[in-house]
């Protein structure tokens, strides 16, 4: 009877200790769901009056209130700690206190069990047990060598004095060079233009080249009047503007305007079908970069997590004429750093001069190649610090190798010397990481390189490096370079704005500024009057270049990363379904093909003799009529 | 009987949530300036001298309890209580720490590195559990640990595991014990300490997911008892040797064993042994057939081991930090630029040479290849072991706990109708 009375009293102060716990437990919740609704940080009437306070920085009254209001969410967040802390405690008190009456109650109701008659099985358990012990012991055997085979043993490849001392090395081999004046640099020995013989085979072919007559050209020179470092280049002869408008030897095309100077394009293709697919070749490695042409020679680069490549291809025939390793390169990680899948470890397009061919990898590597494809010099620039992965194209002119060099932690414009690296000069950017290219424009008489980046829009000369101009427009993660046409410079990027910029001596004004339809990762082109954009959501618009009034908007079936390019004519862009779209250069809306490729693509196309080339995800195409 | 359940999922939630929401961040310094000095970070003094003598008093005190209910009165509940009372001390009083099963790193340590000072207390701790289970069995386990007494009250519907299973996973606290001695011999980390599933309950304060490892060790106990100590505990380990040869042991019953078999289900843990009349006289001399042959396969085994071990000792070293750090700074040279990373601007800032760095890392993993060679041996030779000893058969007719595995609880003794 006395036991029967202790287990109701005990059932009873089970369900009294369960309540409270339970209590405790959602005033616990209430109190979280509060403090997680209310931030004291966050506070919007604290954070206006601290803005007030930057506008009014001697108001003592409101100094006074704003120390008042911080007091009290002080005293608000340490109340609820508090009352967290000590609803913590009882809870636990609480709980441990409901178990053990728990555990006395059913103790007190437990009964001795009649026990179960079992089978004796004592050979079957150790046969069993046998196993198990067999099983465990090759899951840790298989186990510790997976393990041991996916482990990189750096240490082992660790070279004494390669590492910080291999990076002041690296800092070392690229000369800071002091940036000259102007002035200076009048003593370099000009070049005349014209001087370069390439290719003479190909010279013979251009047939279908309008250089000198053709109307787009305004605003890119029509000679070259090139200072290049006497000391290096003093022998040695560098194909001119005519002759490389003949090619297609950088990221959207010669000078990296997105204008492309051929003739005679196919208008209609299909890449599942093979309709006017001349050849298409499978590249062994992924990569973003777009292609790059000179003569017969196409190049494009590839890289996966172990290994970056540069190929060849001889663009008659898509044979692959030979590919060179990126490795063995001084400071070069022994693992690449991590990029994102849409950016890569090859998403810079290379350059190209005829002589040689340039390419820089996501990991820092830089090299030049012949046109055989023997290294002829290489470098690593310093693994860059970049979320994506490095994108930004490189730029090859006059003896000079263009790199925009930014990442997360500092920026650098370089200028290389194309026959062995050498750095011509070198300066810091001082702003925000960019993922764009810098691009090329002869304004004044002189060659200006332009980039974009959050907040600025900047102009450096091309001789010494130094500053011209520059204008706070941007904003953001900025992807697509700028475009130029008749004397203006056009920057756009998302969520910022599109500006159209009227550089001056020392200083740029901002002419006009549009806000809607932005790209986010495609480059604009401008060419007659008019500018081409494609924004990451599908629209392709066309805005009049000198008031920014649109013309026209055109929605396609995806969205573009590949850049628009300027051709006989017509506008050629690619979306990332691979649908090219070609529109009629003008200010309405002429749509005069959407050939499709069969395959997803983020490159933008290159041209040569009639023909376009098209890199999709896992193919390269050539496309002609 | 699902009002019980509902009633201990309930109270697990709620320690998650008290977990949870004592672990929020703190409330920044103001942004403008007020005049007020901020005051330096002080180091809280270590516990004193004499209460950490105290604790070993206790320790002692509660062994000798335990011991005591046990031999002298055969009482379930003393034991219960005293368990209780070390989970409220060495648990929720003491934080977990000082504690037994942690300290073979610091008697590991001190053997490897003879700059590593081991405080007296943490070798008491170390060896008292060990030397009373070598004359009373694993009353530690008992009462005395912490992690085992919170297991231990949680448990309410033991399941019976297979045999096979239980001995399969049995090798997994060779295993914790062998790294947790190369971890520590090799100065890398104190992993026990690390992964202690419960110290976050005890502290009120753990990362989210070691509070919910605490809970989720907890709510498997409700049905698999004391899933830690069982297949986890790597001090379970030496005790469970110590325990095999030990002098006295908790006994089912008083006197003599009747065979009643109303003990059979009483341990949640399965350490009763059975007597069991399957196995024939043909299976025996087979048996030592096979016996002969496992004795000679064990030198295989542990050359087995041996060379896997070597084979992860690159994988395995890259848990020591200044071989991660190395490692690091080789593979992503370019993070020396990066002023959030504590450990490589730390690094930069103590002026070291790269080649130096990796000059230690390179000592530290040719430690760990040595070490992760005998590591390998040492589980060589339990496979070989555990696997021999399905071969041995010893003939039984009472009702008898396995000294190795039995915890002491005396959840048996109550299920005995035999009197003294």
């Amino acid at each position: 009877m006395e036991k029967k009375n202790n287990i109701e009293l005990l059932s009873q102060l089970a369900l009294v200790v369960g309540g409270i716990s339970i209590f405790i437990a959602v005033l616990l919740l209430l109190n979280y769901w509060n403090i997680s609704r209310y931030d004291p940080l966050d506070s919007q009437a604290l954070v206006a009056l601290v803005e007030r306070l930057s506008d009014e920085p001697d108001n003592d009254a409101l100094k006074l209130e704003i120390r008042n209001l911080d007091l009290l969410a002080r005293k608000a967040y340490f109340t609820s700690q508090w009352q967290v802390k000590t609803g913590g405690f009882l809870l636990l008190f609480a709980s441990i206190f409901f178990v053990l009456v728990l555990k006395i109650l059913y103790d007190m109701k437990k009964k001795i069990e009649l026990p179960e008659v079992e089978e004796e099985k004592g050979m079957i358990d150790r046969i069993l047990s046998q196993r198990w012990i067999g099983a465990i012991g090759i899951l840790l055997v298989i186990g510790a060598l997976l393990a041991s085979f996916a482990s990189n043993d750096y240490l082992e490849k660790y070279v004494a004095g390669s590492s910080e001392d291999g990076q002041t090395k690296i800092d070392e081999s690229i000369e800071v060079i002091e940036i000259t004046s102007s002035e200076s640099l009048s003593d370099n020995q000009g070049l005349a233009t014209g001087l370069a013989e390439v290719d003479s085979s190909v010279a013979e072919q251009n047939t279908n080249v309008d250089v000198a007559n053709d109307p787009s050209l305004e605003g890119l020179a029509s000679e070259t009047k090139a200072s290049i470092d006497a000391s290096n280049t003093s022998n040695i002869n560098y194909p001119d503007l005519n002759e490389i408008k003949k090619h297609h030897n950088g990221f959207r095309g010669p000078l990296s305007q997105g204008i492309s100077f051929h003739k005679n394009i196919p208008i209609d293709w299909d890449g599942a079908g093979g309709k006017n697919i001349l050849w298409k070749t499978e590249v062994p490695r992924a990569g973003k970069s777009s292609p790059v042409i000179w003569a017969n020679h196409l190049f494009v680069s590839g890289a996966d997590a172990q290994s970056r490549w540069v190929y060849c291809y001889d663009r008659n025939d898509g044979k692959l004429l030979w590919e060179h390793e990126a490795k063995d390169i001084e400071g070069s990680p022994a693992s690449a750093p991590k990029t994102t899948p849409d950016t890569g470890l090859a998403a810079p397009t290379l350059a190209t001069d005829g002589e040689r061919v340039y390419a820089i990898f996501g990991t820092g590597d830089i090299l030049a190649l012949d046109m055989s494809g023997t290294r002829l010099w290489a470098k690593n620039l310093g693994v860059p610090d970049n979320h994506y992965g490095h994108s930004s194209s490189l730029l090859c002119w006059e003896g000079r190798l263009v790199v925009q060099y930014d990442t997360n932690r500092s920026g650098r414009l370089l200028a290389l010397d194309l026959q062995n690296g050498n750095p011509i000069w070198d300066v810091p950017r001082n702003h925000k990481i960019s993922w764009a290219s810098p691009v090329l424009a002869e304004i004044g008489g002189k060659y200006q390189i332009i980039t974009s980046a959050d907040p600025l829009v900047i102009a450096h000369d091309f001789e010494s490096g130094k500053e011209l101009w520059s204008v706070e427009c941007m904003m953001g993660e900025v992807g697509p370079s700028v475009a130029f046409s008749e004397g203006l410079v056009y920057a756009s990027n998302e969520y910022a704005r599109m500006v159209a910029i009227k550089p001056g001596a020392g200083s740029a004004d901002i002419v006009w500024e549009y806000d809607e339809y932005l790209s986010e990762a495609s480059s604009p082109v401008a060419v007659e009057g008019l500018i081409f954009l494609g924004t990451s959501y599908g629209v392709f618009a066309c805005f009049d270049a000198k008031t920014g009034e649109m013309q026209w908007e055109f929605e396609g079936n995806s969205g573009f990363y590949g850049s628009p390019i300027a051709v006989d004519g017509k506008i050629y862009v690619m979306d990332m379904s691979g649908t090219t779209y070609i529109f009629e250069i003008s200010r309405e809306l002429k749509l005069i093909g959407e050939p499709a490729l069969g395959e997803k693509s983020v490159v933008t196309p290159a041209f040569a003799e009639g023909k376009i080339y098209l890199r999709g995800t896992k193919y390269l195409y050539c496309i002609g009529a | 009987m699902r009002n019980k359940y509902l009633r201990i999922i309930l109270l697990l939630l709620s320690l998650i949530i008290t977990g949870e929401l004592t672990a929020q961040n703190r409330f920044p310094k103001p942004e403008f300036e007020s005049g007020y000095v901020q005051p330096s970070p002080t180091t809280p003094e270590p516990r004193a001298f004499a209460m950490e003598y105290f604790d070993v008093f206790i320790l002692i005190a509660v062994l000798l309890l335990i011991s005591y209910f046990i031999f002298r009165k055969r009482s379930r509940r003393g034991i219960l209580w005293t368990s209780v009372f070390s989970l409220i001390y060495f648990g929720f009083y003491r934080n977990g720490c000082i504690c037994s099963i942690g300290a073979i790193q610091n008697v590991t340590l001190t053997l490897a590195d003879p700059n590593y000072g081991m405080s007296v207390v943490a070798l008491l701790f170390f060896i008292l559990p060990l030397v009373f289970a070598l004359y009373t069995g694993r009353t530690f386990c008992a009462g005395a640990c912490p992690l085992g007494a919170i297991q231990d009250l949680v448990v309410h519907k033991p399941i019976k595991l297979p045999v096979a299973l239980q001995r399969g996973l049995g090798m997994i606290p060779y295993l914790y014990l062998g790294l947790a001695v190369l971890y520590a011999a090799t100065g890398t980390d104190f992993i026990i300490c690390r992964y202690d599933p419960f110290v976050g309950i005890f502290r009120m304060d753990a990362p989210f997911t070691m509070i919910v490892l605490g809970i989720g060790f907890l709510l498997v106990g409700i049905f698999v008892a004391r899933p830690y100590c069982r297949f986890f505990c790597p001090y379970g380990v030496l005790l469970n040797w110590m325990s095999s040869f030990s002098r006295w042991h908790l006994t089912i019953t008083p006197s003599e064993c009747v065979s009643c078999k109303l003990c059979e289900n009483s341990c949640p843990f399965d350490a009763i042994d059975i007597p069991d009349h399957s196995i024939q006289k043909k299976d025996v001399s087979k048996n030592v057939k096979r016996f002969l042959i496992f004795t000679l396969l064990i030198p295989i085994w542990m050359a087995l081991g041996a060379w896997v071990g070597h084979q992860s000792h690159v994988f395995l070293s890259k848990g020591n930090s200044q071989v991660y750090l190395a490692e690091l700074l080789i593979s992503h040279p370019e993070l020396k630029s990066d002023i959030d990373n504590l450990d490589i601007q730390a690094f930069l800032a103590s002026g070291k040479s790269m080649d130096v760095l990796v000059e230690e890392a390179s000592l530290i993993r040719n430690k760990f290849r040595i070490g992760s060679w005998i590591l390998g041996a040492f589980i060589g030779l339990v496979f070989g072991i555990k696997l021999l000893k399905q071969f041995v058969y010893r003939k039984k007719e009472d009702y008898e706990p396995n000294k190795g595995e039995c915890l002491s609880c005396g959840r048996c003794m109550d299920y005995c109708p035999v009197e003294s």
